[in-house]
C-alpha cells in the first residue's frame, strides 16, 4: 500500500482533477442532516459530517431498481440503465466502506449479482477518517478502520490529509494530479499516530462482541425479545438506513393487457409482517417479537457463523432512526448482563 | 374471449377514487379496449344497472340503509368486489367518531345536525364495505393511487390478484432519504403505522403523515402512542389524529 500526503489547501484542486474519473458525489447538508448527493459545486461537500441518512449502499443496491423487461415468447432483456455510470463517492467513512466490503461478500461472493458488481466496478470510493460521536460503536464492531474496499482513504493529520492508496484507480487519481501529493515524512507519521490514538480514546460507546453469538444462543428464550416485539413498530426504518441490510423483494409490474412486464427489486425488511409470508398463507415469523429477534440473530449470530463476523458495523444509524428508541447497544448490553439472567 | 364486464360505483364519499380512474387519461383507451365498463354513473348516463359483472369497484362507505342495499345488490351481480379507497376499505372520515359518538340515539344526533327535518333521515353509523358484504380485495388510499388501480386491472386480466405494500409510510420515506419529521422535528407524523404505497408523498413535502391510507400490516399503534405521549402529545389529540381515517385504531 502506498501512503502519501496531500496539503489541505490542495483538496479543492484534487477534487476538480478527479472529476475526470467520474461524477463527484459527497455528503451535503439537508435540513441539518447529511445525504450523499451529486455535487453541483465542490463547496457544497461537507466532509466533517457525522453520518448520512442513508448509507452509500443506495448507490450499489438502489432502493428500487428495474432488473429486466420480459415478454412471453421473447424472453427477457436485462436492464443496463445507469450501470456503467462512473461515480466517485467522496468522503465515505470507514464503517461504511467496511459495510460495502460486507455487501461484497453477499453480492460478489458465492452468488454473483451482476447489477451490484457492475456498480461496484464503476463507482470509486474515496474514504475519509472521522471522529466518533455518542452513537458510534464501529470500534467495538472492528469497523473503525478499513484496509481495503476503497480507492483512496484520507486521514486528517492537521495541515495535511494522509492518503492511503487502495487500488490502481486510486493510484491513477494521484498520478492525474501531477505533483499535488507528496511523500510522508516522520512528522506526519507522528501526526497520524496521534490522531489514531485520539480517535481511539474518543469512543463513548463500547460493546463487547467476543462470544456474543454464544450468548445469543443461550438467550434465545429471553423475555427481552417479547419486550422488543411490544415496542417495535415494524416500520423498517432500521433496515432502510442500515449499511448492511441487503434483503430485497422482487415484484413484477405487468403491462396492461399482456403477460409482459418489468421485474423490479426493492428494499425489504425482516421486520415487515409480510417478510416471511409464503404462498400458502403460512407466516413463519408472524409475531413482531419473532421478527425483531430474527433481525438481531441474523446480524450478531447467523452472519458470524457464515462470514466470521457480525454484519453490524456500528454506524449508529438504526439507533437514531428508530421512532421508539430501540437501541442495539442497549440490547446487547442487557443480554450480557448477569442480573437479567438471574432474575428469570 | 369476451371482455370482462365491469361496474364502478360510489356509495357515500367524495367520488375522488372514481375521479382517479377517469384521470388515467393515457390509459383510458387501452382500458376500454380491454374491459367492458357497463355501469359507471360518474362517467356515463347510459348504464346497464342489471347485468352480471365480472368486477365491481366500489368507492365510499356505507352510511345509510340505502347504501347497504345498493352494496348488497352490487355484490349479488358481481363475481369480484373490490373496495376502492380508504372510506370503502376502513370507513374513512365518515367513521372517525364511530363508537365514540351517540350512535345509540341516532335520532337526537340527526336532529342536532339537521334540525327538525333530521328525524327519520336514512342514516346509519358509517361502515366499511367488508362489514356489510364479503370483499375480495382492497385498494386503499385517499384517494387511491392511479398505479394501484391500473395494476389491479392488469393483474386481474391475467387471473392474478394484485399485490400492494403492507409496510408503513416510513419505509418509502426512508427510501427517499427524508429527514424524519417525527424524530427530528417532533411532529405528529403517522408514518410508522400508516400503510405505504404513496411513496411518502406528504412527508417528502415536509408535511406529516395524517394516516389517510389506513393502518399498515401489523400496525403497532399502542407503541407509537406511548412514544408520542412522552413527546408531549395528549391522548385526545392523538386519538383524534389516529381515528381520522380508520376508526377503532386507538381510543
Amino acid at each position: 500500500m502506498k501512503i502519501l500526503k496531500l496539503p489541505k489547501e490542495k483538496l479543492d484542486l484534487f477534487a476538480s482533477v478527479v472529476q475526470q474519473f467520474g461524477e463527484l458525489h459527497a455528503p451535503v447538508e439537508q435540513d441539518g442532516r447529511y445525504v450523499f448527493k451529486r455535487l453541483t459545486r465542490w463547496s457544497d461537500a461537507r466532509l466533517e459530517y457525522d453520518r448520512t441518512i442513508l448509507p452509500p449502499k443506495k448507490y450499489f443496491l438502489p432502493p428500487r431498481e428495474a432488473l429486466f423487461r420480459y415478454r412471453p415468447g421473447e424472453g427477457f432483456v436485462p436492464n443496463t440503465d445507469g450501470l456503467d455510470q462512473r461515480i466517485i463517492l467522496f468522503g465515505v467513512h470507514a464503517c461504511d466502506v467496511y459495510a460495502i466490503n460486507i455487501l461484497d461478500r453477499v453480492f460478489a461472493g458465492k452468488y454473483k449479482d451482476p447489477y451490484y458488481q457492475a456498480r461496484r466496478k464503476n463507482i470509486a470510493i474515496i474514504g475519509i477518517d472521522c471522529l466518533p460521536d455518542k452513537q458510534c460503536f464501529c470500534r467495538s464492531m472492528r469497523a473503525d478502520f478499513v484496509d481495503h474496499g476503497f480507492d483512496l482513504f484520507f486521514y486528517d493529520t492537521g495541515d495535511y490529509y494522509q492518503a492511503l492508496v487502495g487500488t490502481a484507480l486510486g493510484d491513477d487519481m494521484v498520478l492525474a494530479t501531477g505533483n499535488l501529493f507528496e511523500p510522508v515524512d516522520a512528522a506526519e507519521i507522528d501526526d497520524y499516530k496521534r490522531r489514531s490514538w485520539n480517535k481511539r480514546r474518543a469512543f463513548q460507546v463500547d460493546v463487547e462482541i467476543r462470544d456474543l453469538p454464544e450468548i445469543f444462543e443461550m438467550e434465545y428464550q429471553s423475555e427481552i425479545w417479547d419486550e422488543l416485539g411490544e415496542k417495535c413498530l415494524s416500520c423498517g426504518s432500521c433496515s432502510m438506513v442500515c449499511p448492511t441490510c441487503y434483503c430485497y423483494d422482487v415484484a413484477d409490474d405487468v403491462e396492461l393487457g399482456s403477460r409482459a412486464g418489468k421485474r423490479t427489486r426493492l428494499w425489504d425488511s425482516c421486520l415487515f409482517a409480510s417478510h416471511a409470508l409464503v404462498g400458502s398463507g403460512e407466516n413463519f415469523r408472524g409475531s413482531r417479537s419473532s421478527r425483531i429477534k430474527y433481525r438481531f440473530y441474523h446480524k450478531q449470530r447467523g452472519f458470524v457463523a457464515e462470514y466470521g463476523r457480525p454484519s453490524c458495523v456500528g454506524c449508529g444509524r438504526c439507533v437514531s432512526a428508530c421512532p421508539v428508541h430501540i437501541d442495539v447497544v442497549q440490547v446487547i448490553d442487557r443480554l450480557r448482563r448477569v442480573e437479567d439472567v438471574a432474575s428469570r | 374471449m369476451s371482455k370482462p364486464t365491469v361496474g364502478i360505483f360510489g356509495l357515500t364519499g367524495c367520488a375522488g377514487d372514481q375521479l382517479v380512474i377517469l384521470n388515467c387519461e393515457d390509459q383510458l383507451l387501452d382500458l376500454v379496449s380491454l374491459i367492458d365498463i357497463r355501469d359507471f354513473l360518474m362517467a356515463s348516463s347510459e348504464n346497464n344497472q342489471d347485468c352480471q359483472l365480472d368486477l365491481a369497484l366500489v368507492e365510499g362507505a356505507v352510511l345509510s340503509n340505502r347504501d347497504a342495499e345498493t352494496l348488497r345488490a352490487i355484490r349479488k351481480r358481481s363475481k369480484l368486489l373490490v373496495a376502492l379507497g380508504t372510506c370503502a376499505v376502513w370507513g374513512g372520515v365518515a367513521a372517525m367518531n364511530r363508537g365514540a359518538d351517540r350512535d345509540a340515539d341516532r335520532d337526537a344526533l340527526l336532529e342536532e345536525v339537521y334540525g327538525d327535518i333530521g328525524r327519520g333521515y336514512d342514516s346509519t353509523p358509517a361502515q366499511a364495505l367488508h362489514e356489510v358484504v364479503p370483499v375480495d380485495f382492497n385498494i386503499t388510499g385517499c384517494p387511491i393511487e392511479k398505479e394501484h388501480f391500473l395494476a389491479a386491472v392488469a393483474s386481474l386480466l391475467n387471473g392474478d390478484l394484485p399485490l400492494y405494500p403492507e409496510y408503513p409510510v416510513c419505509t418509502e420515506c426512508r427510501m427517499r432519504e427524508n429527514n424524519c419529521l417525527l424524530i427530528e422535528r417532533g411532529l405528529l407524523c403517522c408514518g410508522p403505522i400508516t400503510v405505504g404505497g404513496c411513496d411518502a408523498r406528504c412527508p417528502d413535502l415536509r408535511v406529516p403523515c395524517v394516516g389517510c391510507r389506513g393502518p399498515a400490516g401489523d400496525a403497532n399503534a399502542g407503541s407509537l402512542v406511548a412514544v408520542m405521549e412522552e413527546m408531549g402529545f395528549s391522548r385526545p389529540q392523538l386519538a383524534a389524529r389516529l381515528r381520522t381515517f380508520a376508526p377503532g385504531g386507538v381510543a
